[in-house]
């Protein structure tokens, strides 16, 4: 890097414009009331053209250095009360409003989507870092500014302004000028009270006459020096407020002041006089007069402290003053001392940018500090010798070594020197920027953040964040972790929006990051200083990301959970989230069972597997279309069915079964869990069906549900998920009109607050396995075709015995219920252990027990046919043709159970039936029935018994 | 034994495949997220650094106050990096300890069931780290 670069950095034009001649303003109450006229105050009013930057001042400040040019200048105008150290406080609340301007100003809106880090990346520097970042560093190195131990703070000049109204004008300028009037520093001796003087007569053309003002001006002139005294006129403008093209002072107030109210009353020709004075104050007469006093400065310390033999001396004297006293706050050095003398020499000649000169002082001076341990003064010197070095551009280690030696001995300092040592590591970090060193830059920065306070350390943390992300290659993580270093220090200070926008910043770094803590952390912290901010619908965004988060210990699942439902709670309405993981549910579990020409008796025949059935209820049933015999039968026999889907019918539910699981490890408390359902009364595709109302109600917007409650009846479940437990759910259905039925998904309400939706997500390619039907998609299996209700038997067999000996035999009743209001005929029935479960007759029914022992008499076989049922074909059993039940009916018929060996047996039933007068695709139903006996070896000691006696009986006789 | 030590496995794209607290300090809230932070924001050191040098172990990379991210770099095709966030200065055990888990991850891989890259989800390599962890570190 040349030193353009050096020259065109920030830094350097931070030194320029912050290291430069400080003139004190003395003036009267009058001539401060006549700048109040413009809303402004002297120091405002002269403060636009501190700058003179189109002079040309050649400067030769040794007699051995050839002549540069100054080109530019820069004055600081301090009134005479501010030449004092500041107040923190005052520091304090000033760093505290920059920051909370800025927090205003950065309009950013929390819904938008966190900066990508594409972006991020391809900005440049000055686009990365806002600018407030600047003021809050300057703001903040000013805290320490007019300390004793440097000198480039001490006024150079002054200016002695009296107003035109003031009586005995004359004496008013030595009264300004008494040393008990001046600030306390002059005073007691830390600056110099021996300065450059001017006299400025401020004549208000509002208030007086032009000729009184001129006559004060002859008698100054006469008694303070030609050069020295000055006439400024201003108020000059009496109309209206001209509208100045660019009014230089309205960018440097802001506040209540309205903009028209600054300077109202200034004239043109005014400002030319104020930009005169100030071009004339610099280039005429500070600068001669700081080129002059270095030159008699720098022969006089020639003299005394230059060469081998005063250096020995000075070694000696110095010895021997060692043990007098360890002064660490360096009270002992006034401005008279040498150390003091060569101190303004080396500052001087760093304002006049003789950086070479200001270098070779300052090393002078590092060595007597150091040998005085006077360790203030000392690190003040190695940090000016640093600066000097990085506006030289000359070897940057020993820049770096000096700006590092100054921090560290401003850190020893304990807390005298630790607002100095926050100032020396912004410098040395900016040195380290500009150098493009921005790694080692943003270490510094974290160094200064661990001595300041939070607010301060947030700052400091994020602009080493943005170091990192300028250093190259980019450290994105560490720029991340830096942003949320900061965000946690913005929170501690209060300041939640600048703590949200540094987190969501970082966000952009970890999202899709297997790091699941620090999602956790950063989501959850936006989402909480979101809700402060009363934005919750990005809060909640933010949160619900976090909500299933089995991976956290317990007390942290506890807090997430419980933050999410106090913002829910406070958003003041009940909040509907669809994928809501709380509890989960799998979709691999579901499960729907639904009636069509297929009815359970109960629920474990459901689960059986439907090729069992099949192969049962062959031969009984009609064939089916995709049930093939065998290969011969041609499909195209079959007639193509009217809806492919699933069909069902009115009244009869339909159920469906899934896991829910709850991730976490605290309980939930999950209500009202039913089935989102659409139903549509439109007609099919084909036309066939008529739509009784005409009516298509959709329940995509969830919350018209309600109020369909006279179409669809849904079940609703509540329960307690206690952690980690998966718990199996049945929800039912049932239609009460005709029309198309969807299952779209399931809703339940978490915790009474948040309404949780999941939709059955259609995954086309995964078939599901599911308790009867043959394997289908998924979507099929939600849609179903309500057609008009069916009769339905229901059927039962009475006194089935769990458990059961072999050789066993009894009776059982079996029996058909008809609670619909239509006849079934037709009735057969199939039985996969025809040997075990025999139909009796219908006359078995009425036998009291010792009389079914008797033989029966053949007389009553006359309607046989009536009551046996005729088995024909196997297994297959037809009940009488004559036997009909009427809705609302029922019928019973006698079973004998006889087992044979010990086993486990399942007995499957099937029984066919068919509607009468009903037209519709289905002309028939079947039930089916399960039953599981257990047959247990039993022994015949009783027939063995009975042979016995036999025998004794028989040889008794014989 | 190190008071706070938090072990990490890091596979490519930055994606840990296995963490434990390994520390014989209680264990606080917010220490586990605090870990992850400065682990990963070493890992910034740890990819400028991995290509400087030959050796596996990398020693002590990074710090935090006095949270030391020390880190071992596995000589695979695909940069697996091991990393320890501890406290104490033992470098040696630090050293062996990576180098008995690099065996460690090194059966794992050879699991044919193993997916090279998925979590590792093994409770008997997760014992046996922690054993090591006791008798090293």
């Amino acid at each position: 890097m040349d030193s353009d670069d050096v020259s065109k950095s920030s830094l350097s034009k931070y030194l320029h414009e912050e290291i430069t001649p400080v003139v004190m303003l003395l003036c009267t109450p009058l001539a401060e009331q006549a700048c109040r006229k413009n809303s402004l105050t002297l120091v405002q009013m002269l403060k636009p053209f501190s700058v003179s930057t189109n002079i040309q001042v050649p400067v030769r400040t040794t007699t051995d250095h050839q002549p540069y040019t100054l080109r530019s200048f820069k004055l600081r105008f301090v009134s005479d009360s501010d030449i004092r150290q500041p107040q923190q406080q005052d520091i304090v609340s000033s760093l505290k409003e920059v920051v909370s301007c800025a927090s205003d100003e950065t309009t950013y809106d929390p819904q938008s989507d966190p900066p990508q880090l594409h972006n991020l990346l391809s900005m440049s520097e000055s686009e990365v870092s806002p600018p407030w970042f600047s003021v809050f560093n300057r703001n903040l190195s000013q805290a320490v500014s007019f300390s004793e131990h440097e000198t480039f703070d001490h006024p150079v000049a002054c200016l002695v302004i009296v107003s035109s109204s003031d009586e005995h004008p004359m004496s008013k300028f030595g009264d300004l000028l008494s040393l008990d009037q001046l600030p306390t520093p002059l005073n007691q001796g830390v600056m110099d009270p021996r300065m450059l003087k001017h006299y400025i007569l401020l004549h208000d053309k509002q208030d007086n006459s032009t000729e009184k003002a001129s006559k004060i001006y002859a008698e100054m002139k006469n008694t303070l020096g030609l050069n020295q005294s000055r006439l400024l006129c201003i108020n000059s403008n009496k109309d209206e407020a001209i509208k100045l093209l660019e009014n230089p002072w309205i960018c440097n107030k802001t506040g209540s002041v309205q903009n028209h109210e600054i300077a109202r009353f200034l004239s043109i020709e005014d400002l030319n006089e104020i930009k005169e004075l100030v071009k004339d104050l610099s280039s005429k007469m500070i600068i001669p007069y700081m080129e002059q006093k270095i030159r008699n400065l720098n022969q006089q310390v020639s003299a005394t402290r230059r060469g081998f033999r005063n250096q020995i001396k000075n070694l000696w004297w110095r010895k021997g003053k060692e043990d007098a006293l360890d002064n660490s706050n360096g009270s002992m050095y006034t401005y008279s001392s040498t150390e003091s003398q060569i101190r303004i020499l080396g500052d001087y000649a760093f304002m006049l940018r003789d950086y070479e000169l200001a270098i070779s002082n300052f090393r002078l001076l590092s060595t007597d500090y150091k040998l005085d341990k006077a360790w203030k003064h000392y690190a003040g010197v190695q940090e000016m010798m640093g600066l000097s070095l990085f506006m030289l551009d000359q070897s940057r280690k020993d820049s770096e070594v000096c700006l590092e030696t100054a921090f560290n001995t401003y850190l020893k300092l304990g807390s005298s020197g630790s607002k100095n040592a926050t100032r020396c590591g912004l410098w040395w970090a900016e040195m380290l920027k500009a150098r493009g060193q921005h790694k080692e830059g943003a270490d510094v920065l974290f160094r200064i953040s661990c001595e300041e306070p939070s607010l301060h350390a947030a700052v400091m943390l994020e602009q080493a964040s943005y170091c990192y992300l300028l250093s190259n290659p980019p450290m994105l993580r560490k720029f991340a972790f830096h942003l949320v270093l900061a965000g946690n220090q913005y929170n501690f200070s209060e300041q939640r929006k600048h703590a949200i926008r540094t987190y969501r910043s970082a966000l952009s770094v970890y999202k899709e990051s297997g790091w699941s803590y620090i999602n956790d952390h950063v989501n959850f912290n936006i989402g909480r200083w979101l809700a402060f901010l009363e934005m919750f619908d990005a809060s909640i965004k933010n949160m619900l990301g976090i909500l299933e988060c089995s991976h956290q210990p317990l007390t942290t699942q506890n807090l997430f959970l419980k933050d999410f439902l106090h913002i829910v709670k406070n958003m003041g309405k009940k909040l509907e989230i669809s994928k809501l993981q709380l509890p989960s549910i799998s979709a691999s579990s579901l499960k729907v069972i639904f009636e069509d020409h297929r009815t359970y008796a109960s629920s474990s025949a459901v689960h059986v597997r439907e090729k069992i059935w099949q192969s049962l209820e062959e031969n009984m049933v009609p064939p089916v279309n995709g049930i093939k015999s065998n290969w011969l039968d041609s499909r195209k026999i079959q007639t193509p069915k009217k809806y492919s889907g699933n069909v069902s019918m009115v009244g009869e539910a339909i159920k469906v079964y899934f896991e829910v699981k709850n991730p976490l490890q605290i309980s939930l408390s999950v209500s009202s869990m039913s089935l989102l359902c659409e139903i549509s009364a439109k007609p099919t595709v084909e036309g066939e069906k008529k739509s009784n109302t005409g009516e298509i109600f959709d329940t995509r917007d969830q919350n018209d549900c309600t109020l369909e409650h006279n179409q669809l009846e849904l079940s609703e479940h509540n329960f307690v998920l206690e952690g980690g437990v998966i718990k199996e759910v049945q929800l039912d259905v049932t239609p009460q009109m005709e029309g198309f039925l969807k299952i779209v998904g399931v809703k339940w309400t978490l915790s009474g607050y948040v309404v949780g939706y999941h939709k059955f997500d259609v995954d086309l390619k995964k078939k599901c396995k599911k308790g009867k039907s043959i394997v289908r998609s998924q979507k099929q299996n939600m849609s179903f075709l309500v057609v008009k209700g069916l009769p339905k038997l229901e059927g039962c067999i009475h006194q089935v015995p769990k458990t059961t000996y072999s050789g066993d035999l009894r009776p059982l009743t079996f029996e058909l219920r008809n609670k619909t209001k239509y006849t079934v005929k037709n009735m057969k029935m199939k039985i996969s252990h025809p040997r075990l479960l025999i139909p009796g007759s219908s006359g078995d029914l009425d036998l009291e027990f010792p009389d079914c022992l008797k033989k029966q008499n053949s007389s009553e076989d006359k309607n046989i046919q009536a009551e046996i049922m005729h088995k024909s074909g196997g297994l297959l059993f037809s009940f009488p043709t004559t036997a009909k039940i009427n809705g609302g009916e029922n019928i019973q018929w006698p079973f004998w159970l006889h087992t044979a060996v010990s086993e486990k047996i399942s007995i499957y039933i099937s029984i066919y039936y068919e509607m009468e007068n009903i037209s519709c695709d289905l002309h028939y139903r079947t039930l089916r029935m399960l039953y599981e006996i257990e047959v247990k070896q039993s022994c015949y000691v009783l027939s063995f018994f009975t042979l016995e006696v036999f025998f004794v009986v028989s040889t008794f006789i014989y | 034994m190190a008071t706070t030590a938090c072990f990490i496995i890091v596979s490519r794209n930055d994606i840990p495949i296995y963490e434990a607290e390994v520390g014989s300090a209680v264990k606080k809230e917010d220490a586990a997220h605090q870990h992850q932070f400065i682990l990963h924001a070493a890992l910034d050191i740890v990819q400028d650094l991995a290509w400087t040098t030959s050796a596996m172990f990398l020693k002590a990379t990074d710090r935090f106050n006095d949270l030391v991210v020390s880190v071992y770099v596995t000589a695979g095709h695909i940069l697996n990096i091991l990393m320890l966030l501890h406290d104490s200065r033992n470098e040696d055990g630090i050293k062996s300890f990576f180098q008995e888990v690099h065996e460690l991850y090194i059966k794992i891989l050879l699991n044919p069931l193993y997916l090279p890259g998925s979590r590792i989800t093994s409770s008997h390599f997760d014992t046996k780290v922690r054993a090591l962890a006791r008798k090293y570190l």
